[in-house]
């Protein structure tokens, strides 16, 4: 029995300028399925569902929907053709009620073209019933929970009547009974015959509720085989390309050196208990455990960026209380030799018109006064550009024409440049190729074994067990467990991390 | 076909518009009124845009570093008042004339705590401190007819060393030194930083803050100058200056290619002005009168509005 596949998407291509997003990518749904869709940061997966929910036009290729082809103009059309989305940026209007949300641009008419409240009420409520949750309609979506927001998002793709649901990494901020629940839901929809997008990181997820699983890699199919056939190591393997270990350059020798960095006392709110951590010179050390469980939260506090309620950062001997003001915060830390690379290169780090060559000496620049002359550091950029291996014609070329991995590397260089000894690093290689994630862990422990400190917080498990010497578990905004890198899982930090 | 048209496209933006605005006025004068090319005439006219030309060195710092300065006005008023009124009367002018720029730093120190440190939106809080301004000469004033501007402006305005006229130099060399201000100075680099990226500018180490307001200090200051400037031009006091003064500083900056956190450019802007001085000759010759001026200032406005708008999604 072959069913018509509800939606059957094939040779879909997408640049954004010039990086190509997308590479002849095909995809296929069948009903009453969990689809899986897997595959790195940056690897396409959100680029194709956006195709599919009409946010994002496709360059080239075609979409079926039951054998028909059509085209998404916009997310309207797809959600008309039984297409909803439920996207990690979550959708809802918070100044809105719910009932309004879930009926926002198909509100129901009375026969005197007034919206029909009480119509929308009562469908919200029936709907909320059939997702166990008891939510009154009239509530504002911004006085809600995460999680209770992301069920009402699901709530709404269900009262479109859609038949194809798609769930961008639905659980990141669910806890395991929401997680459950959800659960229950796909899977009462999948026996309704529809089918059900899954994105997650989650392997547990993946094997426990998908049917098959699709991978794609820097922006092709890799392969698409049902879940009960592979391994997770062997899924990793796909998604990664190669063998995951070779990526990583060896760890340090774990002899103990004097401490560089350590927070003590922190409380990032008024009831989250005190954290405290130590970063010694020649060692990277990470952040992990589930997302937005506090760990942005506590790097950002050293630089001024999150304002805990108490605690005190010491940098090389110098205790400094917190918090710090957030206007002189970046540069009271870098006079220290403390340099922050912050998590979006494009929106935080990096000036993209501006050329490379005033990207990394911006650092150096801003140590001196307003009023003298600035400086070129030819020699400086040369280096930099040298010994990092940036690929770029020229110095003045500006530094939005690099490939993400070489902008990513230029970031890096900045704070190098700066003669830092401590870096704290955001997502080190958020968006940038295989080869380029291989350099930039090098160029952090090449940084670590002159004697730098590294704290670095990545949403990749994976990446943080491989780049890092020690790990520190973050959960409900504190520290909940310390381990040794080596022989650390992402199990065995999930692990850690829930069993409080 | 959209491949081609859009590298040529992209190019055609990154020329500043005012060169080419400026060029097509000179060739209509040429074609129109040969007589008028004449450098004595024309640096007349130049002379009559220096005011604005001051007021545009300070905009165009304000808005590469992301914010903007409609308080210009304000200060211009409350500098002629204070010259023409007499009320510094018995003082030596230089004194008079450190009181304006006082004014002018204040002015500007106000706008740029209020902007850069408080966050208050630029374009409110700088139309707010001017109309305060004008409210405050219109009180002091109190309908007393504006008295005269001592001969000690006008002799400066009217002097021509080596036959170019004096305010023009003195813009020229105001010009210069700012163009090198931004291109070499630490300075230069946190604007030109902060126009491309306020929150990168931060996680640099860059004093987002303190640059925004030493920006808007010297706007304050240039506006004080452009004060005295214009003030010494029209020899009379006034209570009245058209408001044109300032939209046009906005609409010659972005005929400059400096829009919003993009350029730092001092001479796209500078030829701006120059434009705006070539027009007022242009519809002189053809015998347009004041009304007919404004309309097609306003035009050049709108004009530097849409190319603000194309070049921002061009980008």
């Amino acid at each position: 029995m072959t069913a018509v596949p509800l939606v059957s998407m094939t040779s879909i291509s997408k640049a954004f300028g010039s990086s190509l997003a997308l590479r002849d990518v095909s995809f296929e749904l069948l009903p009453g399925t969990v689809h899986a869709l897997m595959g790195e940061n940056g690897a396409g997966k959100s680029t194709l569902m956006k195709i599919l929910a009409g946010v994002v036009r496709p360059d080239a290729g075609t979409i079926l929907r039951n054998g028909v082809p059509v085209q998404m103009n916009s997310p309207r059309e797809a959600l008309d053709a039984g297409v909803s989305t439920v996207f990690q940026e979550l959708s809802l209007l918070p100044n809105l009620t719910i009932a309004e949300n879930m009926f926002l641009g198909r509100e129901p008419l009375t026969p005197s073209g007034r919206i029909d409240n009480a119509a929308m009420a009562r469908a919200t409520r029936e709907t909320l019933k059939q997702l166990d949750l008891d939510l009154d309609p009239g509530r504002l979506v911004g006085g809600l929970t995460i999680a209770e927001r992301q069920f009402v998002e699901i709530a709404r793709g269900i009262t479109a009547n859609a038949d194809v649901v798609i769930l961008d990494e639905p659980t990141a901020a669910l806890n395991a009974a929401d997680v459950e629940i959800l659960n229950r839901h796909i899977r009462a929809l999948k026996s309704q015959g529809k089918a059900i997008v899954y994105i997650s990181h989650r392997m547990e997820e993946i094997f426990r509720l998908c049917d098959v699983v699709s991978v794609l890699k820097d922006g092709r199919n890799v392969a698409t085989v049902p879940v009960a056939s592979v391994s997770p190591q062997e899924l990793i393997a796909m998604m990664v390309g190669r063998d995951i270990a070779e990526l990583f350059p060896p760890r340090g020798d774990g002899a103990k050196s004097a401490v560089a960095l350590s927070l003590d006392g922190i409380r990032l709110t008024a009831d989250s208990p005190p954290v405290r951590l130590d970063v010694h010179q020649g060692e990277i050390v990470a952040l992990a455990g589930l997302e937005g469980q506090g760990q942005r939260e506590l790097i950002r506090s050293i630089i001024g960026q999150y304002q805990p309620v108490a605690g005190t950062v010491e940098v090389k001997g110098r205790r400094i209380a917190l918090p710090i003001a957030p206007a002189s915060g970046v540069r009271r830390m870098q006079a220290l030799g403390v340099g922050f690379v912050p998590e979006d290169r494009k929106d935080e780090g990096l000036f993209l018109d501006l050329s490379v060559a005033h990207n990394i000496a911006i650092g150096l620049n801003s140590r001196h006064s307003a009023l003298s002359i600035a400086r070129r550091y030819r020699d400086i950029i040369q280096d930099a550009i040298k010994s990092m291996a940036i690929k770029v014609s020229r110095p003045s070329a500006p530094v939005g024409s690099l490939s993400g991995g070489n902008q990513q590397k230029a970031l890096l260089g900045r704070y190098l440049a700066l003669g830092s000894d401590i870096l704290l690093v955001e997502e080190p290689t958020r968006g940038v190729d295989i080869g380029a994630k291989a350099e930039m862990y090098k160029l952090l422990r090449d940084f670590a074994n002159r004697g730098g400190a590294v704290l670095v917080l990545s949403r990749e498990t994976i990446e943080l067990i491989g780049l890092c010497d020690r790990l520190y578990v973050v959960h409900g905004r504190s520290i909940v467990a310390e381990m040794p890198a080596a022989g650390a899982s992402e199990h065995a930090i999930l692990e850690a991390a829930l069993q409080r | 076909m959209s491949a081609l048209r859009h590298p040529v496209l992209r190019a055609a933006t990154r020329i500043p518009p005012s060169y080419v605005v400026f060029i097509v006025l000179l060739g209509a004068l040429w074609v129109l009124k040969p007589a008028m090319m004449n450098p004595n005439i024309l640096g007349t006219f130049a002379r009559q845009v220096v005011p604005l030309g001051i007021v545009v060195l300070g905009q165009l710092l304000v808005i590469s570093s992301r914010s903007i300065d409609l308080s210009a006005g304000g200060v211009i008023l409350l500098v002629n008042y204070l010259i023409s009124s007499g009320l510094l009367g018995g003082i030596d002018p230089l004194a008079v004339i450190g009181i304006c720029l006082l004014i002018g730093l204040a002015v500007g120190s106000v706008n740029g705590f209020l902007v850069g440190k408080r966050r208050a939106s630029a374009v409110i809080v700088t139309l707010a401190v001017s109309i305060v301004l004008i409210g405050l000469v219109e009180y002091l004033a109190n309908g007393k007819p504006p008295g005269d501007v001592p001969a000690f402006f006008r002799n400066l305005y009217n002097a021509r060393p080596a036959g170019v006229p004096a305010p023009l130099i003195f813009w020229v060399g105001l010009a210069i030194a700012m163009s090198l201000v931004l291109s070499r100075s630490v300075f230069g680099r946190f604007v030109a930083s902060i126009g491309s990226n306020p929150v990168s500018a931060h996680f640099s180490g860059v004093p987002v803050e303190r640059t925004v307001v030493a920006a808007h200090i010297i706007a304050g200051f240039m506006s004080a100058l452009a004060g005295l400037v214009q003030t010494a031009s029209i020899a009379v006091g006034s209570v009245r200056f058209g408001p044109e003064l300032v939209m046009n500083s906005i609409a010659a900056t972005i005929l400059g290619g400096v829009i919003f956190g993009r350029g730092a450019g001092v001479w796209g802007p500078f030829v701006g002005v120059l434009c705006f001085a070539l027009l007022f000759v242009v519809m002189t010759s053809l015998g347009i009168q004041e009304p007919g001026k404004l309309v097609v200032q306003g035009c050049i406005i709108l004009l530097a509005a849409v190319f603000y708008g194309v070049r921002t999604k061009v980008n």
